[in-house]
């Protein structure tokens, strides 16, 4: 569909094969910026969601106790409401006259506001709130298969504590943290509300610029087109890192 | 003939009509008329005003499709070959596209209810309420009703909040601001290098919350807004006005109501438009949520009558787009507005 | 020791915090009695949730998603496991590939989806229909389930199946008996997170669905455009936390189903 074009004057979609649609794509900056800065947004949510989840995946799994249940659903909750009514309230605590920068003024630590809405932050924050969940679950599951010994296990062996973390709790949890990472990444990556919202119009991304373009301007063989361009991009990145992977593991 | 008798042959002969509309509906029970709309109020009295009575006539059972107008659009194309939705609300510029594009039934010229609507609105479907693009504004910043000009004081610059575009509210923003340099819309450049000059915008809105708290914080100054919704909301904000400004006057918005070509239920369908258009239900648009009537013969109280566009000369004062010449435009425009207004 | 345990707890409770504050932002405002979202509230008032309780169009918008989710998701974790079973047991040499072209669906944006679907469906004539809203949402669903449910299967030995196997049971018995246990985590998660991907879907429903079958979030987003959030929404929002939160507080209590997971 994305070599398909529509003739002027009409919304009915012309089956005649051009290249119309990648040509307005690649002879502009505007859509490839808007890609790749997706690219970069969607990378930065992952790894901050990975960091902020691996400390509260391991408490949960192993000091959590009887809360366990309680807080694992206090984690979904950001998911349970849908993307949108979140995305509200943190805009609310965002915003110039928010919470967090009243906070901030009262303690006197800053003298004027931060600007957390409109641009690249305020999306960043909002993909990880709305994301987290999808990291979190998957590190538990994982997490939960160590043994309960393992860290005493290690230490008495004369590991430290950072060893412990890097040569066998880390390694232990990839399937799980490779599994939230996709997870996370193509959430992120296809996120639609948030960026809307907390970008207040001003950062284009990928699902933006496609929903404008299907839903708005109802051109959908040039939405179509941009999804393949992303597409081609992943595959190439994909390639390069499997490439990069096994040349590193021959020499 | 004299008046009373002509007013006896009039009742008769509406009874006669009423009568026969009436034997005939009885075929109509079993059968669902889709009727594809937004959520809300207008879902309300859509439900209140126009299915109630249509369903108690017919035995038919109507059902609405909540959705944008956006995406009634993508699906009529979409079903083209078949159709499921019957009747369609549409924005001022879509209705022309779909009429152009042999999707919808042209406006029929010799019914009643296109000759109640005000001359020359019926603009590939029947124009359902009037209303205008005005100005929202916060009444600490801006201390009279503001005219567009003043959006571009260099005191509220970055201080506008502005609709997602394509919209009704973009397109009559660079209608108005072609205007304010002597030329119209249809000189791009000179359109889009004015609204360039409010600088970047404070936000894009995805809903009147955003701006009416944005407002009410002292963030934004002014926006773009149609009347309808936003006077009704205002109801709740003392600190926020609307402008109809004079100099040019409010843009003239439609929403339409469109019977779908080829769709399931066509009799049911043009019944269902006759209630949409009837006096009753635009009376209760206008005094529910003041939006305009195009039925020139409703009768408004006087409050619906000060927030609404209703009047002949207030008809007259609103500043009609070429809607389908920019519906044309709306590919290269989207992209001119995400660059040159928006700095993405 | 003591420092580092509460700092630990400091953590977790700082991210917490984090994926809470926004939800409790929205409960606090749902109790405002204006008609417009306001934080923080100005009068406190039960208005919306009274309203909500009372619409019809609500009550069986939310009845319709809840319905719509739990088929979805559960067809959805159903295939899952078939397509992760498959791809965790077969020959190991296909498997990189399968796993980015079930991965690539994820990568696509809703409206995309959607589209697409829509274009299939009219021409197929299931626009509208029940079973073809089923089959969306059990296709936007699918390729999630697929990846959590690989993960977890990948770190069960399929020894132990082949043991039990080899002690006489039926295939299909041992499958129940020793893998279903061990990935049950995985099956929950990924039934959680269907079920509320499918719940919360506005974009692909909005084009697939008929006026039948209006679910939650669409009855929400097709008025946010034109008039705002409709407080009744933040009351529904409200109501289905608490609600979870009950649920889940008197399952521990009573059934202390966190040890079981």
């Amino acid at each position: 569909m994305s070599i398909w074009s529509q003739p002027t004057g009409s919304l009915i979609v012309d089956p005649t094969p051009t290249i119309k649609n990648y040509a307005r794509i690649a002879g502009d900056g505007y859509y490839i910026r808007g890609l790749l800065r997706t690219l970069w947004l969607s990378l930065a949510t992952t790894a901050l969601a990975a960091l902020l989840a691996l400390p509260l995946s391991w408490w949960i799994v192993r000091r959590a106790g009887r809360f366990r249940g309680l807080i694992l659903t206090l984690v979904l909750i950001p998911m349970v409401c849908g993307a949108l009514l979140p995305t509200l309230g943190l805009m609310n605590l965002l915003g110039p006259l928010g919470v967090i920068n009243g906070t901030l003024k009262s303690l006197g630590l800053i003298d004027r506001s931060w600007k957390l809405l409109g641009n690249q932050t305020g999306i960043l924050i909002g993909l990880v709130h709305a994301f987290l969940p999808l990291m979190v679950l998957p590190l538990v599951s994982a997490l939960d298969r160590l043994p309960r010994d393992v860290e005493g296990a290690a230490m008495s062996l004369g590991a430290k504590r950072l060893q412990v973390w890097r040569r066998i709790i880390l390694p232990l949890s990839a399937p799980g943290l490779i599994a939230g990472s996709a997870l996370v990444f193509c959430a992120a990556l296809t996120s639609f509300v948030t960026p809307l919202l907390l970008g207040q119009g001003k950062v284009a991304t990928f699902a933006t610029m496609a929903y404008q373009q299907a839903s708005l301007v109802l051109d959908w063989p040039f939405a179509s087109a941009l999804a393949m361009v992303m597409l081609a991009i992943l595959a190439l990145i994909g390639t390069a890192a499997w490439g990069a992977q096994k040349w590193a593991a021959e020499t | 003939m004299n008046a009373t008798s002509r007013l006896t042959l009039t009742t008769a002969l509406t009874g006669f009509v009423l009568a026969a509309s009436a034997a005939s509906a009885q075929d109509f029970s079993g059968q669902t008329l889709v009727v594809g709309t937004w959520g809300g109020d207008i879902e309300r009295l859509l439900k209140e005003h126009a299915a109630a009575p249509l369903e108690a006539a017919t035995g038919a059972k109507v059902e609405f499709l909540l959705g944008g107008s956006g995406d009634r659009m993508a699906k009529i194309y979409a079903e083209r070959q078949n159709p499921t939705m019957d009747v369609t609300f549409q924005n001022i510029y879509e209705a022309p596209q779909l009429l152009a594009d042999d999707l919808v039934v042209a406006p029929d010229p010799e019914l009643d209810m296109y000759k109640n609507v005000w001359e020359g609105m019926n603009d590939g479907c029947y124009a359902m309420s009037l209303v205008g693009l005005g100005i929202a504004y916060s009444k600490d910043l801006v201390s009279e009703p503001p005219e567009w000009a003043d959006m571009w004081n260099p005191d509220y610059k970055g201080m506008i909040a502005m609709a997602p575009y394509p919209s009704s509210e973009g397109d009559g923003l660079l209608g108005v601001a072609a205007r304010l340099e002597g030329a119209d819309e249809h000189d791009a450049d000179v359109a889009f290098a004015k609204v360039a000059e409010l600088g970047e915008p404070a936000l894009t809105y995805t809903s009147l919350d955003e701006v009416f708290a944005l407002m009410e914080a002292g963030e934004v100054a002014m926006a773009p807004m149609i009347s309808g919704y936003v006077l009704a909301g205002l109801k709740e904000f003392p600190g926020i006005g609307f402008s109809f400004p004079s100099d040019p006057g409010p843009v003239l918005i439609r929403d339409m109501v469109c019977q779908v070509k080829d769709s399931p239920n066509p009799e049911l369908a043009q019944m269902f438009i006759e209630y949409a258009l009837s006096a009753e239900t635009q009376k209760a648009y206008a005094e529910e949520i003041y939006f305009g009537p195009t039925n020139s013969t409703v009768e408004l109280s006087e409050s619906a009558a000060a927030d609404t566009i209703n009047s002949p000369e207030e008809v007259d004062s609103l500043l009609a787009l070429d809607w389908p010449w920019l519906i044309e435009q709306r590919a290269d425009w989207t992209e001119r507005w995400n660059k040159d207004i928006m700095g993405q | 020791m003591r420092l580092k345990t509460v700092l630990w707890a400091a953590i977790t409770f700082a991210v917490l915090a984090y994926l809470i504050a926004p939800i409790a932002v929205l409960i606090y405002s749902a109790f405002d009695d204006g008609k417009f979202f306001r934080f923080p509230p100005r009068e406190l008032s039960l208005r919306w949730f009274r309203e909500a309780l009372a619409s019809p169009e609500y009550r069986s918008a939310v009845l319709n998603s809840t319905i719509l989710a739990t088929i979805a998701s559960v067809l959805s974790v159903a295939f899952g496991l078939m397509a992760a079973l498959g791809l965790t047991r077969g020959p190991l040499r296909s498997r990189p590939i399968v796993e980015i072209l079930l991965l690539a669906p994820l990568t696509l944006p809703l409206v995309v989806w959607a589209i697409a679907l829509m274009q299939i469906y009219a021409r197929l004539g299931l626009s509208g229909s029940v079973g073809g809203l089923i089959l969306a949402h059990t296709i936007i669903t699918l390729p999630l389930s697929v990846r959590i449910l690989m993960a977890t299967l990948s770190n069960i030995d399929p020894n132990l199946e082949d043991a039990a196997r080899s002690l006489g049971a039926r295939p299909l018995r041992a499958f129940a008996r020793t893998t279903l246990p061990l990935a049950m985590p995985g099956v929950l998660t990924s039934a959680a997170f269907c079920f509320l991907i499918s719940f919360n879907d506005v974009v692909v429903t909005t084009f697939i669905a008929g006026a039948s079958w209006m679910t939650f979030p669409v009855r929400m987003y097709s008025q946010l455009r034109g008039q705002g959030v409709d407080p009744i929404t933040l009351a529904i929002g409200a109501m289905i936390v608490a609600l979870i939160l009950v649920i889940v507080a008197l399952g521990e209590a009573r059934f202390k189903w966190s040890r079981r997971l």
